[in-house]
């Protein structure tokens, strides 16, 4: 399978030159792109369509740390983004419980039109989310080190899906505090 | 074989045809054109004017008449007379937009939206879109001597995949091939990077008369990327005139006008709005009274549209993840941004003062220009390339009517994503899909593209057939749906037409018409044809006298002159085969002269070349 590093002709990685990685995306954006080709010639179009299309997923995936992130625990064999994912249920109960602990703060602070409280719980679960994905990326780091043996790599799995999971709720929770935001301002 | 000989012949220097850049607006309509690497825009209109009022009439006697000729007729002919069609492109007959204040006569139920007019059959948007379009094309291929057949036609930013779809099919109809439709601020960027050759992160605000659009872009190495946009398809400079109109109607006392007094006051707060851009205050006159209104109370009442802006301008730099201070530019785009309150605002806003060096009213065309001339012109091909976004969320309804998200609002294009599905009874053969459009969580608040069912699914055991269905949209915005079923292989392809679009035999049917009707009538369309070709050979004779008047002989001037006046004076009659004939003399009168011109032209490609190979 041909996969987004693939597409740039990169190692597979955790870490990647945001930068440089831009300006491959540039490069391969003008060589690649449907109006390059002349338009009536439907075969070559088609096939520029389809790589751009490639490209762009790829460019899209790699470009950002927490897609990347989600991306790499997916070629593990883990794909957080389905809804039926397992993942959800693996969510460890204490975990589980201050996740509704948040929401209901939340709730209440919506209630109450308390557009400042809602504000710095956002910016406390920011940082909540940015060590949650820290975590991951160590264990994704890992991962892609050689030689990892069987069951620590799958220990490390576990790890770095929990990790995400933990990702995947908070940036929910942030989306409602920005909707929140929104819904406040106009 | 060309009808009227030397004056249709090709400058040697010239590329043959033209690629054009068309913004077709809500209230103006323009062309536009590169010619020596620069983009102009082409005079469309009567006196020379840019701007064709996007105004069209339809006549008793089947004729159509499209611009500032046009306007006028809407007192007497309200019903005939189609002004801001654009407000109802790819819309359906119950949206919200037909129930606005207005002067039409729709045709009840259908699919889409049909305007009852005099001199024949009811007519959609596409086919007015269609007549102004093909204005346009007539219009510039008389500017040029030459024929327009492809053009990149701008849309704006928000426009959803039915809106883009219409505008596209309105092109085909007037005999356009679209090579592009291009996001309004998009094109308006365009227009400034080239011409600056900048480097650097923009945010390109554009406030027209129906609609705001945000842009956030980005040039590097000569790739335009959109990083994100955002707007509201329902705020722009006309609110600033109801905001007038409102407190006029309360001065007078009117809790329900007439439409007439209606019409009058939106008129003449239209007109103090445009003066309050220079005056403190000004005076209108409206009900048989003055009304004095300041600026500063204009400023007042129009705060909340002109706040409304600044929250879409903000989720945009968000989602783009720029802030203010890194942009390098802001672009004003669209009439509204002359009102002082607008600048005062977006430089609060952005921490800067915006560039308006180029006309807004001709930036958006301006671009489009370049945007044409980038895909037909080989030797620019490596220039630029722009990478465009999808306005708005593509997603899927599921359970109880919700959306899911497939693919998120500003995504580069083109992009896919696939989905699969599973059968939840046993031996069900199909799949109702309902496929819409926007960032609303519930189905019912988004907008419904179309709705399909997959069949031929072979007859297994709930959950056993899998169907993965892929949404691809292409560099335009517009999607196309592919199917296939995993167990078996077997592929559908599906060509999705929004819901409230016209099929394809719908298109057929009107480019069919079009041709009859033209048939039917042969004597009035040789008439209007000949009076094309008269002012394409009176514009062409004219730049030729103008730009090489010196190889003009004693006495030559005069008589060319004599032939043109002729020329004018039958091209106001009905009869064509005196048209022919004073155009057949113009050409002989001018040869000489144009044969002289014609080999100044080659002996200068001649030079040239010899330059270069010695």
């Amino acid at each position: 399978m041909r996969t987004h590093f693939d597409v740039f002709g990169l190692a597979r990685a955790y870490d990647v030159d945001v930068p440089a990685l831009e300006k491959q995306y540039r490069e391969l954006s003008l060589q690649h792109h449907p109006d390059r080709v002349a338009p009536g010639d439907a075969k070559e179009r088609l096939k520029a369509l389809e790589g751009t299309t490639a490209l762009n997923e790829a460019f899209k995936t790699l470009k950002d740390p927490v897609r990347r992130a989600f991306y790499l625990l997916k070629l593990h064999g883990v794909d957080l983004e389905r809804e039926d994912a397992g993942a959800q249920k693996d969510m460890p109960l204490e975990f589980l419980e201050e996740v509704m602990e948040l929401r209901e703060a939340l709730d209440a602070a919506m209630a109450k039109k308390d557009l400042a409280r809602a504000q710095a719980m956002g910016t406390q679960v920011g940082t909540q989310r940015k060590a949650a994905l820290d975590e991951a990326a160590g264990a994704l780091r890992h991962l892609e080190a050689a030689g990892t043996p069987g069951e620590e790599a799958a220990a490390q799995v576990r790890k770095a899906s929990h990790a995400l999971g933990r990702v995947r709720y908070f940036t929910r929770f942030l989306e409602q505090v920005d909707a929140f935001e929104e819904e406040s301002l106009s | 074989m060309s009808k009227n000989g030397y004056l249709q012949i090709h400058d040697p220097l010239k590329p043959k045809g033209h690629a054009v850049g068309i913004d077709l607006g809500t209230t103006n309509s323009l062309v536009a054109a590169v010619s020596q690497g620069k983009p102009r825009c082409v005079p469309v209109d009567d006196g020379d004017a840019l701007l064709l009022p996007s105004v069209v009439h339809y006549g008793k006697d089947g004729g159509v008449v499209v611009g500032a000729r046009a306007r006028p007729l809407a007192a007497a002919h309200p019903t005939d007379t189609i002004a801001s069609v654009k407000r109802f492109m790819g819309r359906s007959p119950d949206d919200a937009e037909t129930r606005k204040l207005g002067h039409y006569d729709f045709v009840p139920g259908g699919k889409v939206v049909r305007f009852n007019v005099a001199g024949g059959n009811p007519v959609t948007p596409i086919e007015v879109s269609g007549e102004i379009l093909r204005a346009l094309k007539r219009r510039a291929e008389a500017h040029f001597s030459g024929k327009v057949e492809q053009a990149v036609i701008t849309v704006p930013a928000y426009f959803d995949d039915a809106q883009r779809q219409a505008t596209k099919d309105a092109g085909r109809l007037a005999g356009l091939e679209v090579l592009r439709l291009l996001n309004e601020p998009t094109a308006a960027a365009l227009a400034y990077g080239l011409d600056k050759g900048s480097q650097g992160t923009f945010a390109v605000y554009d406030l027209g008369g129906g609609t705001f659009d945000i842009s956030i872009l980005k040039l590097v190495d000569g790739v335009f990327e959109v990083k994100s946009t955002g707007g509201d398809s329902a705020l722009g400079g006309d609110d600033f005139d109801r905001a007038i109109a409102q407190r006029v109607l309360e001065a007078l006392g009117e809790t329900s006008p007439a439409p007439s007094l209606v019409a009058e006051v939106l008129a003449a707060s239209r007109k103090a709005k445009e003066a309050l851009t220079d005056a403190p205050e000004v005076s209108l006159r409206a009900g048989g009274r003055e009304h004095p209104v300041k600026r500063s109370d204009f400023d007042a009442w129009i705060q909340p549209l002109v706040q409304k802006t600044g929250l879409v301008c903000r989720r945009a730099m968000k989602d783009a993840g720029v802030a203010a201070g890194e942009l390098d530019g802001v672009i004003l785009v669209g009439g509204a941004t002359r009102v002082p309150a607008v600048r005062r605002y977006v430089a609060e806003l952005f921490g800067r003062e915006p560039l308006g060096d180029i006309d807004p009213d001709q930036v958006v065309a301006l671009g489009a220009a370049v945007q044409a001339d980038l895909l037909t012109n080989a030797d620019r091909q490596d220039e630029v390339l722009l990478l465009d976004v999808i306005p708005l969320s593509l997603g899927l309804e599921t359970m109880g009517g919700i959306t899911e998200k497939l693919i998120q609002r500003n995504s580069t294009i083109p992009t896919a994503a696939a989905q699969v599905f599973t059968t939840f009874k046993d031996g069900q053969t199909g799949l109702d899909v309902h496929v819409v459009q926007g960032e609303r969580e519930l189905v019912d608040d988004n907008r419904s593209l179309a709705r399909f069912t997959l069949s031929g699914i072979p007859p297994l055991a709930a959950g056993m057939a899998r169907v993965e269905v892929r949404f691809q949209v292409d560099a335009d915005g517009i999607l196309s749906v592919s199917a296939k079923e995993q167990s078996t292989g077997a592929t559908q392809s599906i060509t999705v037409k929004p819901s409230h679009g016209l099929t394809e035999e719908e298109i057929e049917r009107m480019l069919l018409d079009s041709i009859d009707y033209a048939e039917d009538d042969i004597q009035a369309r040789q008439v209007r044809e000949q009076r094309v070709d008269a002012e394409r050979v009176l514009a062409e004779a004219d730049r030729q006298l103008r730009e090489h008047g010196a190889l003009l002989q004693a006495g030559e001037k005069e008589t060319i002159d004599a032939a043109m006046a002729r020329v004018r004076e039958v091209a106001q009659g009905q009869d064509h085969l005196k048209m022919k004939e004073m155009l057949h003399a113009l050409d002989e009168a001018s040869r000489p002269f144009i044969e002289r011109v014609m080999n100044q032209a080659i002996t200068q490609v001649v030079a040239g070349h010899s330059v270069e190979e010695y």
